[in-house]
Parts: structure tokens; C-alpha cells; sequence
């Protein structure tokens, strides 16, 4: 297979990364498909950023004893809150394996978990690590390790579900959003579901799992046609057979890597068998996804709309801009892509859902401040132009836009001018 | 370091350029909403997000059941703010008894739909679409109705974040999302307008929506720009009191929106109901008696409706962590000043509950827009099969 070459190699970057970065892109442009694909996989840093301070769940869980230490409650994981999206938004900003990152927003955004609810940001930072270590590993371990996720278990209620009350709130997401998906089951399976999840729970003293023989159901449970005693392990093996599964993640991977329309049902069925057949091994499937037509074809370039994390992020990882007097990730919150801050556990709809009018005005203004600035080269000292590549206009504008500028472009000559005119063109809102 | 860039390459590059882009055109969608005037019957819709539990809403004190099934959450007859012989509404939505009593606010018992879904997502699809509970529609209900109502705007949502179009959400309807006027105005500025691109559906969607921005920011510059209308009533400090109040300044400053939304968050309360529902009702009596003092004050309250819904209500029966889990219908409230308060709708049968629990609803939520379609904006109903509900 011959080399990449500038347009494909942007492609893969732009499509993998956050943002297009020169460099990767000019690796990229003499490797093969499979090199380039095959040092995405292997490219994978686990460092982060020194963490900010975390009250630990022992300290917490006293004061959620206690009705009256509520408003403390919130204003901790409000503070803790902001300082972990923080501490990940400035991972997102450095990186050297953004693959890694977008895979584990991937994750995150499939298996969410807020602070607003959990308001435990030390189990947050757990579930992150855990997160990224399996986000190019096994997704049936990834299910497991979710399951007894201690930020999940504060999240969907799951530490609170007994013998006799079983909360069904995990148990339902588990099976509409995580796995088979509606239409697949039945409530009475949803409730069965969430009896066998009764008994898990958090240790007070360490904040980790804990298994209460005591408040778990050990009847016979009848759970998509299958008769058992189940336990929540059982479940989610059940679940991990049932064909439906690999079709919501490949569904998913769609609508991460192809386009914003509906996927194409053949494909998704090829991909779910290749998912499961592998064991649910998440390379094997993305290795299919980056080297399908699907990916590669003319017409599904640009035919994504970019997450404020790819914008705002994905243009400081390109562009030598600065962002001036801008909180990220409170801007990101507003934008609707905080991290850690799931509307809801749906996660981000993405797609078509990140333009509205309210966030085509954030966005804007947010790339409007990042272009602002004196545009005489001259009198600026070549300002961002002189970090940047030696490129042709033509070359800048294959490497910053998919697809043709909407609008009609300066007149004037300049770099910066002409970046800046490519960054607030409409068509820098797609990849 | 030197650039290849210079004037002569630049031009010819230009050049080329221009063919692609062209200049923006004034749409006739465009120039209805750069114009427009404000509309004589106006809806305000107030989703409720998480799914409402109605029977801690409008708490049926007389039915004997209601408290066996929640012997914590259950609230006393004697802290009810009673409306009839039969029904009482929660103490924290004091602040709208003055509408109660001058009798300008209706309660409809019972609201749901048949064979319901129990999860947040495709339950609220169902009642933005006016599906059934086995149908997909994308569009939303409102797109029956308004295109044929009326041209230019139809429909401004605001939230804090990301506000949702929901009932507004159709590709034949004019509608924004906003968090405030004021913040739109300040950032509206730095957009140009933009034509249309077909080449894909991401840019298509992108292009469409910021050329329906322009059309809007046109309107809301003109009619706002300078000194914006205020109502001159305090409103609640709130997100939804914030959206009420910008609400109230668009329709006194005269946009020609015939719909706005606005959303109160904390309604899924599977554990600790008491605390949490207690308040998010507190700030929709609060916010919605607010906007109707403003209203009332301008002489617009016989223009406007405003009209709660959710996504569904909660189980009767309590569960252990004190809250409840989802269930099926809800109680809702409607007021305006047109609007012909009292009690509609059955009161649902506690004894008489499907194998989850959950009650079997007695109102189709689809009576409640198919009367706003027919009584209100005196258009066909598309929604024949709910018979309508006369509280307009």
C-alpha cells in the first residue's frame, strides 16, 4: 500500500487527534494507512498533570450523613469540580497521544459520571485513569470495571440499591444506553437486572467497591430469557452474548469517526460481528473503522461537526494562538462539552446537537477571541505567522478546512489574515 | 523565517476562492424574522426536566392510598394548599395561589400516554414529537401547527448551557435557542451572515442554522438593541426565574415569537425527593408568579399561556432511599389569562396499577396541544383522537 500522503494524513490526524497538528500530520504523510493506524494504537501516555486536592470519600461520606452539611457537600465538589475539569482540560491542551485522549472522552461520554451528582471528584479522577488505561483495551472489562465503579455507583444510585428496594437506576441505563439498547428488553428484565446489581456498594473507610452479602437478592432471576441466580457479573456476561451490544458501540464509532447521518446498517453489523468475534477488543474494531471505505470515501470528509473540544482545544493544538483571559473549561461547560458535566447520562448527543444558535454564538466568539489581534505582519513581528509552517496559501487551506471556505476570503495578503479568515469560515466548524 | 505567501500568489488564490463562496441572500424566511411583530397569543412551555412526580405536585389528600404508599414523602392534607375537596397543591408553590384564586389557572390530572416508556430520553421524544409511544417522529409537535400560524419566528428556547429546541426541533420552523437576549445581542455582532451550503449535512445544518441566526439577531438588535424593554418585577435569582424574566422582556420589547420555552432542571428525584423536588417547584411557582405579574402589568396576561410538561411522573409507591422512581402520568398545570381555571381530568386509580407500578394514565398529553392548536391559535388539531380540554 503506498503512502499516505498530505490530504489522507490530515484526514487520520484531524479525524484521531484533537485538532490537526503540522507535525503529525508531515510524520504521517510518508507512512503507510497501516503505520500511520498502527502508531495511533501504539502511542499511548499515561502521565497526567499533578492533581489538585481531593477531599476523600471517608471525610465525605460523614458529611453526607448529615443533611445539614449539604450546602458543604455542594460547595466542596463545586470547587473540587472545577479543578479536575481543569486538570484533565490541561492533559487535553498537552498531550502527546491524542488518540488516547479522544478515545478516553469516548469512553467517558459512553459511560458518564458527574460531579453535579456523584459530587466526589477523587472518584472521578479514579474513574478517568481507569478509563484511559481501558480505552484501547477489552470494552467487556471496561463494562466490568464500570459496573463496580465507585463515581457509578454514586451516579446511577447502584450503592444504594438493596434487597428489598433495588434501585433500578443503573440497571436501566445499563441496558438502554450501555449495552443492547431500547426495544431489546423487557422492564420486567430491566427490574430482574436490577435486583441482581442489589448489594453492591461503597466501603466507607477506603471508598472502594464492596460486596454486601447481606443486602444482595440471591433469588432465581429471569433475565433475557435466561433462568439463574444470578449476580450483576452474570448480567453483564449475559448482556456481552447479546449481539445488540457491539451494535450500540459500532453505532457509536460511527458517529465518531464517519458522518452525522444515520449509519449504514451493513456496515454496523460488520463491524459489531468483527467486535464481538475479537472478544470485544477495541483496536480490532477501530482498526476495522480507520481503514474502511467508509472512512477514507471523498464525501465523508467534512461531514462531521466538530465537539468544542476539537474546536477550542483541537485550534490551540494546531495554531500557535493564545488564549487570553479565557477559563477552557468553563467555556467548554457552556459550550455543552464539559467534562465531567454530562447533561445527562446520555452523555453529549454530539452530531448535529453541538449547533444551535446559542452555541454557534459561543463558538464564534470563543474563535473570534482566539484570532483577535494586530494583523500587520510587519508591525506585529510576523505575530502567529512566524510560529508557523512555511506553507502556501493553498497548503493552509488544505490543512485547516475539509472542505471549501463559505465565505469569500481576504483580499489582503497575510498569513495571519488568511488563517484567521480559515478559522472563522463556517467550514472550520466541520471535519 | 520566510513565506512563500506573497501579494501576486495570494490574489490568484483569492481568485479561486470566490468561486466557491458566494454573497449571502436576503431569504424571504430571513426578512419575516429580521421583521415580524408580536403575536396576540402567545405559549410559554415549561418542561420540567427528570419527570415530575404529579402526585407530590397536586397531592390528591383525599385518596387514602396516596399515603399508604408513600408514609415518608407523602405530604399532610394540613401543609397542602388546598384547591378542592380533593386535591391540594405542594406547599412550595405558594406563590401562584393569588393566580389559583382569581381563577386563572386549570390543573389536568392524569396526563400520559398509552403504553409508556419509562426512560428519560425516549419519553421526552414522545412528548416533543406527539409520537406515539412506538413511533419515531423527528420533528417536533410544534412544527404541525406554527408554519401554518404564522411566518418568520416561531419558537425561542432558552436555558443555561445548551437549551433545546425540543418541541420547536423541525427543519420547517424558524426557532433559536438562546440563553438570554442580552448575551445574545453582545456575542451576535461577530457573526456575518452565510448562505446555505448543501454540500453535506454537517455543513448544511452549520450554514442553515447561523443564516437563521442572522435573521434573528437582526429582529432582536432592532427591537432590543438599545434600551431593552424591562418588566419591573423582581424575578427569582434562578436559571428558569432568569429565563422567565428574559422571556417576559422579549414579548414586552415585542419579538414576534409565538412560543418560548424555558426549562426547570431536578425533577428526577429516585432518592431524597422531599429536599429536592420541594425546591425545583419553589422555583417554578416562583418564576412562573413573577411572569405573570409582569405580564399582568403590561396588559399582555390575556395573551400568553403558559403550560408545564415532563417527561413523565413518578411511581406511587416510595421507594427506600425516599425518593421515587419513574413511573407514567403526571399532573399539569396551564394559566393565563384567558385560560378557565379549575380542576380537569381524572384523578388516575391508585388501586389499580400496571405490573411496574404505575398508574394507567386518564389524559392523552396530546388533548393539551391539540387545544392549543385548535382553542387557542384557532388552527386544525392534528391530534384528533384526544377529545380537547376546555381550560381555553
Amino acid at each position: 500500500m503506498g503512502k499516505l500522503g498530505f490530504e489522507d494524513a490530515r484526514h487520520l490526524v484531524s479525524r484521531t487527534g484533537i485538532g490537526s497538528e503540522w507535525e503529525t500530520i508531515v510524520r504521517f504523510q510518508n507512512l503507510t494507512r497501516q503505520q500511520a493506524i498502527s502508531h495511533l494504537f501504539n502511542n499511548q501516555q499515561m502521565n497526567m498533570p499533578a492533581l489538585p486536592q481531593m477531599s476523600p470519600w471517608p471525610k465525605m461520606v460523614q458529611l453526607r450523613g448529615n443533611m445539614r452539611r449539604k450546602k458543604m457537600i455542594k460547595r466542596i465538589s463545586r470547587t473540587e469540580g472545577k479543578a479536575i475539569q481543569k486538570w484533565w482540560v490541561k492533559h487535553l491542551l498537552d498531550t502527546k497521544s491524542p488518540f488516547l485522549e479522544r478515545m478516553t472522552l469516548f469512553w467517558h461520554n459512553h459511560f458518564p459520571s458527574s460531579i453535579e451528582k456523584t459530587t466526589q471528584a477523587s472518584m472521578l479522577h479514579k474513574q478517568n485513569l481507569m478509563l484511559r488505561k481501558n480505552a484501547l483495551g477489552n470494552f467487556g472489562q471496561m463494562l466490568h470495571n464500570v459496573a463496580r465503579d465507585p463515581a457509578m455507583l454514586l451516579y446511577l444510585d447502584g450503592y444504594v440499591s438493596t434487597k428489598e428496594e433495588p434501585n433500578e437506576n443503573f440497571a436501566r441505563e445499563l441496558l438502554e444506553l450501555f449495552t443492547i439498547g431500547l426495544g431489546q428488553y423487557h422492564e420486567n428484565d430491566m427490574r430482574e437486572a436490577a435486583r441482581a446489581f442489589t448489594g453492591w456498594g461503597i466501603n466507607e473507610h477506603n471508598g472502594l467497591y464492596r460486596f454486601n452479602p447481606q443486602q444482595h437478592d440471591s433469588g432465581v432471576k429471569t433475565f433475557l430469557g435466561k433462568r439463574g441466580n444470578f449476580k450483576g457479573e452474570d448480567i453483564i456476561n449475559i448482556l456481552l452474548q447479546h449481539p445488540k451490544t457491539a451494535e450500540t458501540i459500532a453505532k457509536k464509532m460511527w458517529r465518531e469517526f464517519i458522518n452525522i447521518s444515520n449509519p449504514d446498517p451493513r456496515v454496523i453489523n460488520h463491524w459489531a460481528a468483527t467486535f464481538r468475534n475479537s472478544g470485544y477488543d477495541i483496536k480490532t474494531l477501530l482498526n476495522q473503522v480507520l481503514n474502511s471505505n467508509e472512512f477514507w470515501a471523498p464525501q465523508n470528509r467534512g461531514a462531521l461537526i466538530k465537539s468544542p473540544i476539537e474546536l477550542t482545544i483541537g485550534t490551540l493544538r494546531t495554531l500557535p494562538y493564545t488564549l487570553r483571559r479565557v477559563d477552557l473549561a468553563h467555556n467548554l461547560n457552556i459550550m455543552g462539552q464539559g467534562v465531567f458535566a454530562h447533561p445527562s447520562v446520555k452523555g453529549w448527543s454530539g452530531g448535529k446537537n453541538w449547533i444551535s444558535t446559542q452555541s454557534i454564538l459561543r463558538r464564534n466568539s470563543m474563535m473570534t477571541n482566539l484570532t483577535a489581534g494586530n494583523l500587520n505582519e510587519r508591525k506585529n513581528r510576523g505575530g502567529i505567522a512566524s510560529k508557523m509552517p512555511d506553507v502556501s496559501p493553498e497548503e493552509l487551506h488544505q490543512w485547516l478546512l475539509a472542505i471549501p471556505p463559505l465565505q469569500q476570503m481576504p483580499t489582503e495578503p497575510g498569513k495571519q489574515r488568511l488563517t484567521r479568515a480559515f478559522v472563522l469560515d463556517p467550514a472550520y466548524q466541520v471535519t | 523565517m520566510t513565506t512563500k505567501m506573497d501579494r501576486r500568489d495570494f490574489l490568484k488564490y483569492a481568485g479561486l476562492l470566490s468561486a466557491s463562496a458566494s454573497v449571502p441572500l436576503l431569504t424571504p424566511e430571513l426578512l419575516f424574522a429580521a421583521n415580524g411583530r408580536r403575536p396576540d397569543k402567545i405559549v410559554v412551555l415549561v418542561e420540567l426536566k427528570g419527570g415530575n412526580d404529579g402526585f407530590n405536585t397536586l397531592v390528591p389528600f383525599a385518596d387514602e392510598l396516596y399515603y399508604q404508599y408513600r408514609p415518608n414523602i407523602g405530604i399532610q392534607q394540613r401543609h397542602l394548599l388546598p384547591l378542592n375537596d380533593q386535591v391540594g397543591m405542594h406547599p412550595r408553590m405558594k406563590a401562584l395561589m393569588p393566580v389559583w384564586n382569581s381563577g386563572k389557572m386549570a390543573w389536568i390530572q392524569g396526563v400520559g400516554y398509552p403504553n409508556p416508556v419509562l426512560s428519560h430520553f425516549r419519553s421526552m421524544d414522545i412528548w416533543n414529537s406527539a409520537s406515539n409511544a412506538n413511533q419515531v417522529i423527528e420533528a417536533g409537535w410544534l412544527s404541525r401547527v406554527l408554519p401554518n400560524f404564522k411566518q418568520g419566528l416561531h419558537g425561542v428556547a432558552l436555558n443555561k448551557g445548551q437549551a433545546k429546541l425540543g418541541p420547536l426541533y423541525s427543519s420547517n420552523m424558524n426557532a433559536v435557542t438562546m440563553q438570554n437576549p442580552k448575551t445574545f445581542l453582545s456575542q451576535i455582532k461577530r457573526i456575518n451572515d452565510v448562505s446555505p451550503s448543501r454540500l453535506n449535512p454537517a455543513i448544511a445544518h452549520v450554514s442553515q442554522t447561523q443564516h437563521q441566526l442572522f435573521g434573528v439577531g437582526t429582529q432582536l438588535a432592532n427591537k432590543m438593541g438599545n434600551r431593552p424593554a424591562r418588566s419591573g418585577v423582581r424575578f427569582s435569582k434562578g436559571v428558569l426565574g432568569h429565563s422567565l424574566e428574559s422571556v417576559a422582556e422579549m414579548i414586552l420589547s415585542g419579538i414576534d415569537s409565538p412560543v418560548y420555552k424555558v426549562t426547570q432542571d431536578g425533577f428526577d428525584t429516585h432518592s431524597g425527593q422531599r429536599g429536592a423536588q420541594d425546591n425545583a417547584l419553589f422555583q417554578v411557582a416562583g418564576g412562573l408568579a413573577s411572569f405573570q405579574q409582569a405580564m399582568q402589568k403590561a396588559g399582555l396576561w390575556n395573551n400568553v399561556i403558559v403550560v408545564t410538561y415532563s417527561e413523565f411522573g413518578r411511581r406511587v409507591k416510595e421507594n427506600r432511599g425516599a425518593g421515587t422512581d419513574h413511573g407514567t402520568a403526571s399532573a399539569h398545570m396551564v394559566m393565563g389569562g384567558r385560560v378557565r381555571g379549575g380542576i380537569y381530568g381524572r384523578h388516575p386509580n391508585l388501586a389499580q396499577l400496571d405490573q411496574n407500578g404505575n398508574v394507567q394514565h386518564t389524559t392523552d398529553f396530546r388533548a393539551i396541544y391539540g387545544t392549543l392548536a385548535q382553542r387557542w391559535w384557532n388552527q386544525p388539531n392534528p391530534w384528533k383522537g384526544a377529545p380537547l380540554i376546555p381550560f381555553v
